[in-house]
């Protein structure tokens, strides 16, 4: 499932017999990441509060300042008022990057250990810790899949808004369906709103007489697509293909909903991994440096129980 | 140009008032056709968005496609003839969209507990309960804005950041969905189910906009409405209780509010952090379009209705239209906007 | 004296139509250095029209204007401006939280390199106020000053340009007469200077004091110019009018009685008036005199409920608290306000919703609202009020002064009140209408009904009231009746010259 890409230091995982006297070591570590204002941020806050009280059970001496943010703005405030409490160690999921670079820079600066989760910083060398999923690969994954699935076919797209993750993820799902006779009938902005997503998709059910199958960028659209599929009672849409990795969704495909046969993996616990990978930086006395990519991993019904998480409220 | 000046000055009490007068009575003809094209201009904007669609796709014009328009007009519509009523009076409401997205979650909240045994009773408790928990919210806007004398601007825009965390919480960051699948089947005629084969949330549009324009056109409350959003202190003076009147315009504005969301909520049977999102602006949008004046005084109901559906005929055509790149949609969405207000304004200023 | 000659604006033949309708007709009119030109005429006869051609706000459709003997056209206000020409208009149109220095060189503040040279311009502001023979600090905020005061300001604003013609609309119309006064010895200072001013004004005797020429306009033409010398009051109002209006005042036998209606005793409203007491009378006129500011409006919305206010009223010998003034008006007593167009009326909308809003009640059945019903009001209320508009459908702040208070009234005559409260109720009419109301309020006293009266103009007071209340800085400072009903009585209670010694006689 992880895959270690550039020059982690690897043991770091496997140090958890490190010396036992350092674990009451006092270390702060603050953890700065964006408000619940949709399913997936909503499941980062979920996965940061758990990964919050199961590290400060096993490190006595970590205290971890959980602050979540609505906007890149008050991100950036949010940053100074963490640094000023006096801080080892800064996780942060940044609402976007190059707003926040140089707030993050200053806490680099104080001579913080900087873990970014998710979204790069415009200048990578601040970050002396990068965890985040894959969203070229969840596109081509998803792509790859459509291609390998249905060979040949009209396709439509609901993209998501017109930020760099979404171009992404557009770029690698064009990389999936490369080469073949797969047709992308329409590509349209659905803001990663069930209800946009439904209205779009009702207009393409309008708009195409035919249509194979629906890829949408994240799971929560997935949900309107399915509504407005269901409305018009048509029967020509084989599948949809989703992301993330919504509680919901990976049930479904658990289940063995026809509709709904795989997901694509980009999962908000990566927030809980980057943190963890911190902790163990301070703790277990090896340096845990560089880039940590987490895969796109394709969700099928065989191995969909291990990332079925009931309790998460994504 | 000199009319124009005039007009200006009509505050003042110079001859100019007399020429205006003399002016009007000598032509009744034009000062008719004013006030027949103020409200007709919508329709006309309408009429033309039907065109475009209709040159742009030609599936624009099948009957699935316009039903489907109608219908998910049904939330802005009915939303927005709320906030007729409160611009009318010279207010405004910021909250409706957050405010949507609490009732909504409060109301499945409620549906998942299965307090109330058998599905229709439950429902029919859940939508009273909705009912009521708008009508409060409107209720705390307005008393917040006329008791406690703050801005409009800034208490609703208070109350929209105070809905929207409080459903976030309930929803703990996810989604609010309705548990029973019996009861999401019971319940989902509501939005997707007609009516000799016209849309229940049709129908529910229609309704709410006769009763809107009955209550404001007919009852002495609209009239009171009216007059409170042209000139407060001439309302005053004229023994109106302005207070009560303006607050009465958020309480209905809460439970239009609630209205939309019982329309809302059998679509995707859930409710999530980004359900209701800038709904208050399309709203506003709707209504000043539909021909009301923000500034207050003037409300048109049925010009609000009209609005939303223009606002809604728009995506639909840009979704249709290959014209575009997806890109470039909401610069033509917004400018498609603004030549409507064109069309509207230079046809009521003739 | 040859420069007396050469008129510095004339005006040839201007003519000017509205659409269909011509409202000026050939006026010729020449402005000569050094003189105060009055332009009277009634509502409607096109004084305005005329002013704003003159300043350049308006274009004539034909006819021309000459300015030292030479033909002109005026691009524009600023246009008009640049040639000396000013216009002092009659509303206050300053920034109201802006100082007096910086609303006299708004739009043409002094620099000194990148900063404002807000020293220089106080100075300035200064000595231009103190030109006009006030002492304003020019570092106050407009909105302290009283309206008085705003006028002066305005003037001074307008002088700062180098200017050969200034135009006065109706400068007197919001001012009390000592005000007044003041004001009438500036125009002749800015006159003295060599300037010409054109003065429009609806009160007669103040033109007859400060202008040497006066035209007249009636119905858009010129009924002739006059020395002002030849002219009294009287034959201004004959010209205006067009017919004999030498009773200006209705005839009225004593009605009142002596039984008190409504009586009020310590009445004191925060930061206006102190412990006031009065009575009034059934079927009786009560008139209230004073100076502006003196607390009148105050003590009345404050008795009815349109502010607070602490009060022991009795009503029909009943001892009652207006909480509002929907319970005022409930119980028999309506207030029409001097601010016809803030507080009486809602300019933007049509005469019926206007007139039936605070009677609406009574056009209420079950629910609805009866239009029907109210459009037979209407009717009426243009048949009992003599309202003169062709179009009903028009909104109110489209009617003429006179017409919107005949309106106003009608209003609140719909609630059938026993006391009508009646606040300035000829401001910024002309005198046709004022007659009219003069002799509705003498009507309503005849019927039984009991009238107050606020105004400003004393000879109004003292033409229509059975008794007149002076007050002066928030307190009642006499009351006179019968033959102490005159303006030299009147002006002492209100300035309180009385308690000084008597300058002279």
């Amino acid at each position: 499932m992880r895959k270690l890409v550039i020059g982690l230091a690897a043991a770091a995982m496997a140090s958890a017999f490190g010396m036992a006297h350092a674990q009451d070591k006092s270390v702060t570590m603050a953890v700065s990441i964006p408000a619940a204002d949709h399913g997936w941020t909503g499941g980062v806050v979920y996965h940061a509060e758990q990964a919050k009280t199961k590290l400060e059970a096993r490190y006595p001496g970590l205290k971890i300042i959980l602050k979540t943010s609505p906007d890149g703005a008050s991100q950036a405030n949010a940053l100074e008022d963490l640094t000023t409490q006096g801080i080892n160690a800064l996780v942060t999921l940044p609402h976007n990057s190059d707003e926040l670079t140089d707030p993050i820079r200053q806490v680099k600066d104080k001579g913080v250990f900087v873990t970014v989760v998710d979204r790069a910083l415009s200048d990578p060398k601040i970050q002396d810790l990068y965890v985040a999923g894959n969203n070229f690969e969840l596109g081509r994954v998803a792509g790859q899949y459509i291609k390998d699935t249905l060979k040949s076919g009209d396709v439509v797209v609901i993209r998501g808004l017109p930020i760099v993750i979404d171009e992404e993820r557009q770029k690698g799902f064009d990389e999936g369906i490369k080469g073949s006779e797969i047709k992308v009938l329409d590509r349209q902005f659905g803001n990663w709103s069930r209800d946009d997503a439904f209205k779009v998709m009702q207009d393409y059910l309008s708009k195409h007489q035919k249509i194979d199958a629906v890829w949408c960028q994240d799971d929560d659209m997935a949900v309107g697509v399915l509504e407005a599929i269901q409305q018009a009672k048509r029967t020509d849409i084989k599948f949809v293909v989703g992301g993330a990795g919504m509680k919901d969704m990976i049930k479904k495909v658990a289940d063995g909903d026809a509709m709904i046969p795989v997901d694509v993996l980009y999962p908000p616990s990566m927030i809980a991994t980057a943190m963890e990978l911190t902790a163990a930086n301070f703790y277990d006395q090896l340096p845990v440096r560089g880039s940590f990519t987490l895969d796109a991993t394709l969700v099928t019904k065989d191995n969909a129980s291990e990332y079925y998480f009931p309790d998460s409220p994504f | 140009m000199g009319a124009r000046h005039c007009l200006s000055h009509l505050g003042g009490r110079n001859d100019c008032g007399q020429n205006m007068s003399t002016n009007t009575t000598a032509a009744p003809r034009r000062a008719f056709a004013n006030i027949d094209l103020r409200a007709v201009a919508p329709f006309f904007a309408l009429a033309v968005l039907f065109l475009l669609g209709a040159l742009v796709n030609t599936n624009f014009l099948g009957i699935d496609n316009l039903l489907n328009v109608l219908t998910r007009s049904a939330f802005i519509a009915i939303i927005a003839i709320g906030a007729t009523f409160v611009i009318s009076a010279g207010g405004l409401d910021l909250s409706v969209g957050s405010m949507a997205a609490f009732v909504a979650g409060t109301m499945i909240l409620f549906m998942n507990t299965g307090t109330v045994t058998g599905d229709y009773a439950l429902l029919g408790v859940a939508m009273l309960i909705a009912l009521g928990i708008g009508g409060l919210c409107g209720l705390a806007n307005g008393l917040m804005t006329t008791l406690g004398r703050i801005e409009p601007f800034i208490v609703t825009l208070g109350t929209m950041g105070i809905f929207r965390a409080l459903t976030i919480y309930l929803a703990e960051g996810g989604s609010i969905p309705m548990k029973s699948q019996a009861l999401r089947a019971a319940y989902r005629p509501v939005y997707f189910g007609s009516v000799a084969g016209v849309p229940i949330p049709v129908i529910v549009i229609l309704v709410v906009a006769a009763i809107g324009a009955f209550i404001l056109y007919r009852t002495r409350f609209g009239r009171h409405v009216m007059a409170v959003g042209s000139n407060e202190d001439v309302a005053r003076y004229s023994g109106v209780s302005v207070n009560r009147v303006r607050t009465m315009t958020y309480v209905i504005q809460g439970i239009c509010v609630a209205i939309a969301v019982l329309v809302y909520v059998p679509r995707l049977g859930a409710a999530t952090p980004t359900t209701g999102l800038l709904w208050e602006l399309q709203a506003i949008t709707a209504v000043v379009i539909g021909g009301t004046a923000l500034r207050g005084g003037v409300g048109r109901i049925w010009g609000t209705v009209c609005g939303a559906l223009i606002l809604e005929l728009v995506g639909n055509i840009m979704v249709l239209s290959d014209l575009v790149s997806e890109y470039l949609i909401g610069a033509v969405q917004g400018a498609i906007i603004i030549i409507a207000m064109l069309i509207q304004r230079s046809l009521a200023r003739r | 004296m040859s420069d007396m000659l050469v008129p510095l604006l004339e005006a040839r033949q201007i003519s000017r139509s509205f659409g269909p309708v011509e409202v000026l007709k050939g006026i010729d009119l020449s402005l000569r250095s050094g003189e105060v030109h009055a332009i009277i005429g009634e509502n409607g006869a096109g004084k305005s029209t005329f002013m704003k051609i003159l300043s350049g706000h308006l274009s004539p459709t034909s006819g021309s204007l000459a300015m030292g003997g030479a033909e002109v056209t005026f691009r524009g206000p600023v246009d008009a401006e640049s040639r000396g020409i000013v216009l002092v208009h009659q509303e206050i149109l300053l920034a109201p939280d802006l100082t007096v220095a910086q609303n006299i060189f708004l739009g043409r503040e002094v620099r000194n390199g990148l900063t404002l040279d807000d020293r220089f311009m106080s100075a300035k502001a200064h000595e231009a106020v103190l030109g006009l023979g006030a002492d304003i600090d020019p570092n106050t905020v407009v909105n302290r000053l009283s309206i008085a005061q705003r006028q002066l300001v305005q003037i001074a604003r307008a002088l700062a340009v180098p200017h050969s013609v200034v135009i006065f609309d109706e400068p007197t119309a919001s001012l009390t007469t000592t005000e007044t006064d003041a004001l009438l010895k500036v125009i002749a200072g800015i006159r003295d200077k060599g300037a010409a001013v054109l003065y429009i004004s609806h009160r007669l005797p103040e033109v007859k004091t400060i202008a040497d020429r006066v035209t007249v306009l009636r119905d858009g033409r010129r009924v002739g110019t006059y020395d002002a010398s030849e002219l009294d009051a009287g034959d201004m109002a004959r010209l205006m009018v067009g017919r004999d209006v030498n009773k200006l005042y209705p005839d009225r036998a004593q009605t009142a009685e002596q039984d008190i209606v409504l009586d009020v005793k310590n009445a004191s409203v925060p930061g206006y008036v102190r412990d006031a007491s009065f009575a009034l009378r059934r079927a009786e006129i009560l008139g209230f005199g004073g100076l502006v500011g003196a607390g009148r409006t105050e003590l009345m919305e404050g008795v009815l409920g349109l502010r607070s206010a602490s009060a022991s009223v009795t009503l029909h010998g009943r001892p009652v608290h207006f909480r509002s003034v929907k319970d005022s008006m409930a119980a028999g007593i309506v207030y029409l306000s001097e601010d016809r167009k803030g507080k009486g009326l809602l300019l933007g909308q049509n005469l019926t919703i206007n007139l039936t809003l605070a009677g609406l009640n009574r056009f209420v059945r079950g629910f609805l609202i009866d239009k029907s019903h109210e459009k037979q009001a209407l009717d009426q209320a243009f048949t009992d009020f003599d309202i003169r508009t062709g179009n009903r459908e028009m909104n109110a702040g489209q009617l003429s002064g006179g017409n919107q208070q005949k309106l106003l009234l009608a209003k609140m005559m719909l609630l059938q009140p026993d006391i009508v409260v009646i606040d300035e109720p000829t401001r910024g009419i002309d005198i046709g209408t004022k007659e009219q109301i003069y002799r509705f309020i003498a009507e309503l006293a005849h019927s039984g009904k009991s009238v107050i009266v606020i105004s400003s103009e004393m000879p109004e007071l003292i033409g229509i009231c059975d008794r007149i209340i002076v007050m002066r800085n928030g307190e009642i400072a006499g009351e006179v009746a019968g033959e102490r009903m005159n303006e030299d009585d009147i002006v002492m209670l209100a300035t309180g010259a009385n308690q000084l010694t008597q300058l002279s006689a």
